[in-house]
């Protein structure tokens, strides 16, 4: 019983999607938009997201020793700074190993290669290279290099925190995103709206079907449901189509991203195909209730059963 | 079978539709309403069918006191009477089969009821071979003919015909009345609302007139007469 009444709401709904199809189609069109600007935003924030990790991957300090620390000093200092519980890695760089970096860099300037060759020992010392846990951590970890104990065999730090690097790129993610989400809004409102104008077409279009259900006994239910239905299959419609357009749109313009962050590795394809069950998931049944929601406001409002 | 008691029904527009009306009809009756246009004939069949529910007075249909009915328990009432109006009211676009079928198919019969159903039902209104027809494809008698036969297909104990020969000329006229008559002989009440004088007079069953929405007159054997 549930399953014929189900399998003739159904045709009732494909019938009533077909007969106003241009209709239909609009409003396929139109949750498409909204579905392809909420995922842009997903996009934009996964992209965001990424560069942020990819700056803050690079922070570091670097903590240049004078050349006079002995190794054994060095390797000590290393594993005390290693258990720390703000420290994430300490890389070290052996005096010999600064030399030569700064050699093949200089390569091309004839006074420092002179000068280099005039010094009987390496002017360098050794460094280690601290990376914290959290961006937070690092001011514990530059005050604990204060301590004498370290202060003593430094040389330099350089802390280099790019903040203003993050700052930027979270300030254009930030104005990229609002804009998104408006337009995202503004194309969710537009489809709330259209699927209400949809489904009250419908209703006049079917007037005269409307009466002789009701006439032979239909149940409330049964009048009611098909509108849902086809509200529902728009929604669906418009989210299936928008996730076929976005993958290739995504294909293409993703070596243009990877381009623009110097070729860093983004794969915003990866992204929604790895959380696909999620994102599309949660879309779907945002959509399916937005839809129930619109369609029993108008099917209150101007369907009389 | 039917009983108003009392029942008047004024609508917005401030007019009384019907004032005080009380009629009971026995099972397996075939009784005319008439009177004159806005006398309340089609108010009756209105609150029969729970289209609009009386100011005051009480309705009972098979024992079944529909005057305050729940808006979920109409459908069921109106599965039990079947409806016949003088514009059939028809779909266009489904055949003969699929109009009767229709009925079926929204109470959620299934297949194999529908399929054995209808067939009866277009052979008792004599449709049987224009079954595949759509309603444009028949004369205005034949299409009366489809809307009765989908009033029969939930074997109604009641039948309401709300003018079923307003659009008919004379020839198809006497058909409709004499398949209406075959089916209060298979034990249906049968509820006729009309104005033509020849038809009412010919039958020679009970006959109720209203006029401003009060019931003047009420003959066992009556004629039309205001």
């Amino acid at each position: 019983m549930f399953l014929i009444a189900l399998n003739r709401t159904l045709l009732f709904a494909l019938q009533s999607f077909w007969r106003n199809i241009w209709l239909s189609l609009a409003t396929v069109f139109v949750v498409f938009l909204a579905f392809v600007s909420v995922n842009f935003l997903l996009a934009v924030n996964y992209v965001s997201d990424s560069a942020i990790n990819l700056v803050k991957e690079r922070i570091d300090v670097s903590v240049y020793l004078k050349p006079e620390v002995r190794e054994s000093k060095i390797a000590e200092i290393k594993t005390r700074l290693e258990s720390m519980p703000q420290v994430r890695e300490v890389v070290y760089r052996s005096a010999q190993e600064n030399l030569d970096s700064f050699k093949q860099k200089h390569e091309g300037d004839a006074n420092i290669q002179e000068t280099l060759k005039e010094l009987d020992s390496n002017p360098m010392g050794g460094t280690l290279v601290i990376r914290a846990k959290t961006l937070t951590e690092y001011p514990e970890i530059l005050k604990a290099l204060d301590d004498p104990t370290y202060s003593d065999l430094i040389e330099e730090k350089n802390f280099d925190d790019n903040r203003l690097v993050i700052d930027r790129i979270n300030a254009i993610a930030d104005n990229i995103k609002k804009v998104v989400l408006a337009v995202s809004l503004i194309f969710i409102i537009i489809a709330v709206l259209i699927v209400f104008n949809t489904v009250r077409i419908a209703i006049f279009t079917h007037q005269n079907e409307i009466a002789i259900m009701k006439l032979v006994g239909a149940g409330n239910w049964f009048i009611r449901s098909p509108f849902i239905l086809e509200s529902i299959l728009c929604g669906v419609f418009g989210c299936f189509a928008a996730f076929v357009f976005l993958y290739p749109l995504l294909s293409l313009i993703q070596p243009y991203i990877s381009d623009f962050f110097n070729g860093a590795d983004f794969n915003i394809v990866g992204y929604f195909t790895d959380n696909f069950l999620v994102i599309f998931g949660i879309e779907l049944v945002a959509i399916i209730i937005i839809n129930i929601i619109s369609s029993s406001i108008a099917i209150g409002k101007y369907l009389n059963v | 079978m039917i009983h108003l008691d009392n029942v008047s029904k004024k609508f917005q527009e401030g007019a009384d539709a019907l004032k005080e009306v009380s009629i009971n009809i026995e099972p397996g009756e075939f009784v005319s309403i008439v009177g004159q246009s806005g006398s309340g004939k089609t108010t009756v069949v209105r609150l029969l069918i729970s289209e609009i529910r009386p100011d005051v007075g009480k309705i009972v249909i098979g024992g079944w006191d529909i005057t305050d009915i729940k808006k979920h328990h109409v459908p069921l009432l109106r599965r039990q009477i079947g409806v016949v109006f003088q514009d059939f009211k028809l779909l266009p676009k489904k055949t003969v089969f699929e109009n009767v079928a229709f009925a079926l198919q929204v109470s959620g019969a299934t297949r194999g009821r529908i399929e054995s159903v209808v067939p009866q039902v277009l052979n008792i209104v004599d449709l049987s071979n224009k079954s595949n027809r759509y309603p444009q494809e028949l004369s205005g008698g034949e299409r009366q003919r489809v809307a009765i036969a989908r009033s029969l297909i939930h074997r109604p104990k009641v039948l309401l015909a709300d003018e079923p020969t307003g659009n008919l000329d004379a020839l198809n006229t006497k058909d409709i009345i004499d398949l209406l008559l075959k089916i209060n002989e298979f034990g249906t009440t049968v509820v006729m609302v009309t104005h033509n004088k020849e038809i009412v007079n010919s039958l020679k069953r009970r006959v109720i007139t209203l006029e401003d929405g009060r019931v003047t007159q009420d003959h066992k054997v009556g004629k039309y007469i205001i």
